[in-house]
């Protein structure tokens, strides 16, 4: 479960203080397909950001499972983030100078057990994702919508309870979109995950149990279906 | 906790990959340790071998490895010790020097005064060539009833050879002609011509007699690889507690000198070298972590902790640093190899120069210890990197950030490594005792410390004042030139650390061309190329004049002859107190003998004045009582200090004098480094002696001989011309290894320079391609860039060149014992130079720019 108390976030231009986020206060519960939408600037990906830990709140807290996150030190968060957080980018963000098969095996490598099952199970998700025979390629020689399921793949090899995406199919044309989306929610029924899925797409958050809308760093809705 | 199995394997397969998509970037770092790696190692090598080669030229000044004089003949137990030392491999051999009158068969030419020198021909030189004319070996010239002798002699009595002369009790013919007498200067008793005989004809001359005054040398071939030049001195101190014992370092003070100064140098110089070349690589891991960011934020959002992370880069730097160390032993070798073709072409001699295996892998070992001592910090600023950076990039923290890191520990343990690291690897490069090592250590940490503080403390300084500057409405510039030093100070620019490592690499760089001209400035000073080579010796208060008329006039004597008035005077009391009660021991007896003194208007060039103050012929007229200043060593043994009173007797008469200061002489010149030197009128009604300095070419000093015996048969004539080239040579040498070593050094700094701009380029990619979308012409590009390299350059340039000139001083002074100067010219070329490098190299990093189109690089944003 996934709870944030008055989160706020502010950031420095140098210039001026720009408030990102103005006290959220939100639950996610175990096992929820929550999708957070908002017009471009409205604190979506920053919130998200928060909630994974990949970033301090100015002010507030993140409660991962029972667990205050908000003041920790980044090396904890880090193996937080390797045994219970998967994340999916807009813009994929592999290792440009490892192939698939070892960008999908590094959150084993950083954060596994060492029980020998990893590189069965790399194949077993790439193949998954329709990749199985480009696990030798490097990211340059994939396509953006193939570099995404490569993404895909690596967000569940530590078998997460949460999974995390940032507009996922934001760089991708619509029929790309779609199927990683499919395999994204497909992926997310089979190993039975927390998705939270930012995105300004309605057709996309219909798709979800919930949808938060946030709008000038607030949350201004919260409908389930 | 576990950390899964993210094994060093991974972490250098991660980092190889990384090596090999960036290949120029990381080749340029394994230049940068081999320049390092190769200085040292070429040094090193090197160094030994040209020490052996000077070391066997001074060894021919003194003939052999080691020498005690002493004036008696030696005691059962004196012998014992030498004959354990030849068990043990050594080989030695007995020269006596002593004084006597030669007649020659005509009984109307008056005797001469000769030193003669008895020695065993079989085994005499150790080291150095005895040239004989006609040619021929020692043993078959100087057979019973032979003897050889210098041309002068010849001159003075007009003889040739095959005549007989008298010597004691005996006749000898004249075999043959001293040409060249290696060790003619380390010799004492140097009052006349040559006469060169076996012990077997001294012998026989009856002249040694217990109670004559003659020189033993004990002279000393030791076995290298059993014995040691400072173990064997030991003993010999030991048995001869009255004996002058003398080694081949020390067979003339310039040698002396210049090695040990030229070491020292040499061996600062390759540190330097070093330290420039890990700055070299800490800014290029600097620049390559900042471009892998993204990687590192990645990671970190997988769940990679800082170690982790840490080990990729720090597997990085140690494959890249071996590289660089293997090809830096390539590049020492290669230096010490071009080396003797360098110095053929001026010297006849060419060092033996081996690899030395050790010294390559000491080379390696210390180069890839400063890389990565250097990279240290850079790899602790992975733990700060927040994985945001993937979602947003520009935002600086809200305020406290620099609060926090100045008071997390990491930054300070790793400063302090890098601090230590250096001292202690200063300290083991110096050489030298231990207190030499520990002033090296601490001067350069020291050094490293003030200038990394100035430097950063004058950049933060700079870049606020650039921006007020800039935002002052008064100050109306060309856009070009306003968007250039607005580039300086934007966020991400780094522009402070540029500026520390552009500052420190001018710093070193200067500094080591500034130690470079002070060290040979000071050399050449103390032996200038016009050094006397000839001097004359027992001129008397009545030839005086005339003699000096001769000097003045002769037309092949160069520069200005020389003559100094001195008398033997045997001082009595010291403060009162009889000498024989001052408890003088072993050498310092000495000082009870009668010994020369002299006088002198006033201070001589390169006179150090440690205590009192030096008279001016104005000033000495008011003396009411004589003034003597004393030679700092004499001073020491006796223990005198400026207004102490001195006693002499001079032929009889009392001479007393205050003394008025304490001096150190750097001049090497016969009389350069007189016990006491009196003020003017001290010595008027004496019983003077004078000696003469002058310099000829050696071809020329036969007829002058001829000329001077003419006109004053009793006036010595030593002809060191010879003698002088060799030390004149090796002098040659050691400048010519400095200028050399320097320049290799500079060039590396230069190098080094290039590349701490040259890895800023990446962050004007986008920033070109922006500028071109909206409208921007390459010649505007150019100036706005032009002027951002231009500024770094300058500013850098004039903080490293004064900080240069600090640190430049504080070593000659306080480690190479030289004096400290100030030059303008160079430090003002350095800020020149240092500006125009930074604009080259940026610029040779970024042309590629100005023609990438702007969509191929926004795409890929």
């Amino acid at each position: 479960m996934i709870e944030v108390r008055n989160l706020t976030k502010t950031a420095d231009t140098g210039t001026h203080r720009v408030e990102i986020l103005k006290g959220v206060n939100l639950t996610i519960p175990r096992g929820q397909f929550a999708a957070i939408m908002g017009p471009s600037g409205s604190g979506k990906s920053t919130l998200l950001g928060l909630m994974a830990g990949l970033d301090a709140p100015t002010s507030g807290q993140v409660i991962l499972d029972g667990v205050d996150i908000s003041g920790m030190e980044e090396d904890a968060l880090a193996a937080i983030r390797g045994r219970k957080i998967g994340f999916v980018f807009q813009s994929y963000q592999l290792i440009p100078t490892l192939t698939a098969e070892e960008n999908v095996l590094l959150p084993y490598e950083l954060n596994g057990n060492g029980a020998g099952d990893g590189a069965k199970r790399a194949i077993e998700l790439l193949e998954a994702v329709g990749l199985g025979d480009r696990r030798d390629h490097y990211p340059v020689q994939l396509s953006g919508g193939e570099q995404q399921r490569v993404a895909l793949a690596r967000a569940f090899m530590a078998r997460p309870p949460i999974l995390m995406a940032d507009e996922p199919t934001g760089n991708l044309d619509s029929a790309n979109g779609s199927h990683v989306l499919d395999l994204l929610i497909e992926l997310n029924k089979r190993e039975q995950t927390t998705l939270i899925l930012v995105t300004h797409d309605a057709e996309l958050a219909s798709r979800a149990d919930r949808c938060i809308r946030l709008r000038d760093g607030q949350i201004d809705s919260d409908e389930s279906r | 906790m576990n950390h899964g199995s993210f094994s060093w394997r991974t972490a250098a397969k991660i980092g190889w990959r990384e090596i090999t998509a960036s290949r120029s970037k990381f080749l340029f770092i394994a230049c940068a340790i081999a320049v390092g790696v190769g200085s040292l190692s070429g040094v090193r090598g090197f160094g030994r071998a040209f020490r052996h080669m000077l070391l066997s030229e001074a060894r021919t000044l003194m003939a052999a490895d080691l020498s005690i004089r002493v004036f008696e003949m030696p005691t059962t137990e004196q012998i014992a010790v030498m004959d354990k030392l030849v068990s043990e491999g050594a080989r030695r051999t007995q020269i006596t020097e002593t004084v006597s009158m030669l007649s020659s068969p005509d009984p109307l030419d008056a005797p001469v005064l000769v030193s003669l020198k008895a020695v065993d021909p079989e085994v005499y030189p150790f080291y150095g060539e005895l040239r004989l004319e006609p040619p021929g070996r020692l043993p078959d010239v100087l057979r019973p009833g032979a003897v050889a002798v210098s041309e002068d002699l010849l001159i003075r009595l007009d003889l040739k050879l095959g005549d007989i002369v008298r010597l004691g009790n005996n006749d000898f013919r004249l075999a043959s002609v001293v040409k060249t007498e290696p060790d003619r200067m380390a010799g004492s008793l140097n009052v006349g011509p040559r006469v060169l005989m076996s012990r077997e004809a001294l012998d026989a001359t009856g002249l040694i007699k217990p109670g004559s005054r003659a020189a033993q040398r004990h002279l000393f071939r030791i076995q290298p690889a059993r014995q040691q030049i400072g173990a064997v001195r030991k003993q010999l101190r030991a048995a001869f507690t009255e004996g002058l014992i003398a080694d081949y370092t020390e067979t003339h003070p310039l040698i002396t000198r210049g090695l040990n100064r030229s070491e020292r140098f040499l061996s600062l110089v390759s540190l330097i070298a070093l330290i420039v070349g890990a700055l070299g690589v800490a800014a290029t891991m600097h620049s390559h972590l900042q471009q892998r960011l993204d990687s590192i934020a990645i990671l970190k959002c997988l769940g990679a902790r800082t170690r982790q992370i840490v080990r990729i880069y720090l597997a990085q730097t140690v494959l890249v640093g071996l590289a660089g160390g293997l090809l830096g032993c390539l590049v020492g070798a290669g230096v010490q190899a071009a080396f003797p073709l360098l110095i053929e072409r001026f010297f006849p001699l060419a060092p033996p120069i081996r690899f030395d295996p050790l010294a390559a892998a000491e080379a390696i070992s210390v180069g890839l210890l400063t890389a990565v001592l250097f990279t240290i910090p850079v790899l602790l600023s992975v733990q700060r990197i927040r994985p945001a950076v993937i979602l947003r990039r520009d935002h600086e923290e809200p305020g406290g950030a620099w609060r926090k890191r100045w008071r997390a520990p990491q930054p300070w343990l790793a400063g302090g490594a890098i601090i230590l690291g250096i001292s202690v690897i200063a300290a083991y490069l110096a050489g030298g005792d231990v207190e030499t090592r520990l002033r090296t250590g601490s001067m350069f940490a020291g050094g490293l410390i003030v200038s990394l503080l100035v430097l950063a403390g004058v950049s933060w300084a700079l870049l606020r004042g650039l921006r007020l500057f800039l935002r002052n409405p008064r100050w109306k510039l060309p856009s070009a030139l306003r968007h250039g030093i607005a580039n300086i100070y934007r966020p991400g620019n780094q522009a402070q650390a540029v500026l520390v490592s552009l500052g420190i690499g001018v710093m070193f760089t200067l500094t080591v061309f500034l130690l470079q001209r002070g060290l040979l400035t000071q050399m050449l000073a103390s032996a200038p190329p016009n050094m006397p080579n000839v001097f004359l010796l027992n001129i008397t208060n009545r030839e005086h004049a005339g003699l000096e008329k001769m000097l003045h006039t002769w037309p092949d004597i160069q520069g200005k002859p020389e003559l100094v008035a001195t008398v033997a005077a045997r001082l009595r009391r010291v403060r009162g107190t009889p000498i024989e009660d001052l408890g003088l021991e072993g050498s310092m007896r000495r000082f009870r003998s009668a010994r020369s003194v002299t006088w002198s208007a006033e201070a001589r060039p390169q006179t150090d004045v440690t205590a009192g103050e030096w008279w001016t012929p104005e000033s000495a007229k008011q003396f009411q009582e004589n003034r003597v200043c004393v030679q700092h060593d004499t001073a020491e043994s006796l223990r005198l200090k400026p207004g102490d009173r001195l006693e002499w007797t001079v032929a009889g008469l009392d001479l007393s004098a205050t003394v008025g200061c304490i001096y150190k002489s750097e001049e090497v010149r016969m009389g350069g480094n007189m016990d006491f030197v009196f003020g003017p009128g001290s010595l008027d009604h004496l019983p003077l002696q004078y000696f003469a300095l002058i310099r000829m070419s050696p071809a020329k000093v036969a007829s002058f001989q001829r000329a001077s015996y003419a006109r004053f048969p009793s006036v010595t004539i030593i002809n060191g011309a010879d003698v002088l080239e060799i030390i004149q040579q090796v002098v040659d040498q050691i400048a010519l290894v400095v200028r050399f070593i320097s320049f290799f050094a500079i060039l590396a700094g230069v190098i080094i320079l290039a590349s701490s701009v040259a890895a800023t380029r990446f962050r004007r990619v986008r920033e070109v391609a922006i500028l071109k979308t909206l409208g921007a012409s390459r010649r505007r590009v150019i100036a706005i860039f032009s002027v951002e390299f231009l500024v770094l350059g300058l500013v850098a340039g004039a903080l490293g060149s004064l900080l240069a000139s600090g640190f430049s001083n504080l070593l000659l002074v306080r480690l190479l014992e030289a004096k400290a100067r100030y030059d303008l010219a160079p430090n003002l070329t350095a800020v020149l130079l240092a500006a125009l490098i930074a604009t080259l190299a940026g610029w040779l990093a970024s042309y590629r720019l100005l023609g990438q189109k702007p969509l191929e690089v926004l795409r890929n944003e």
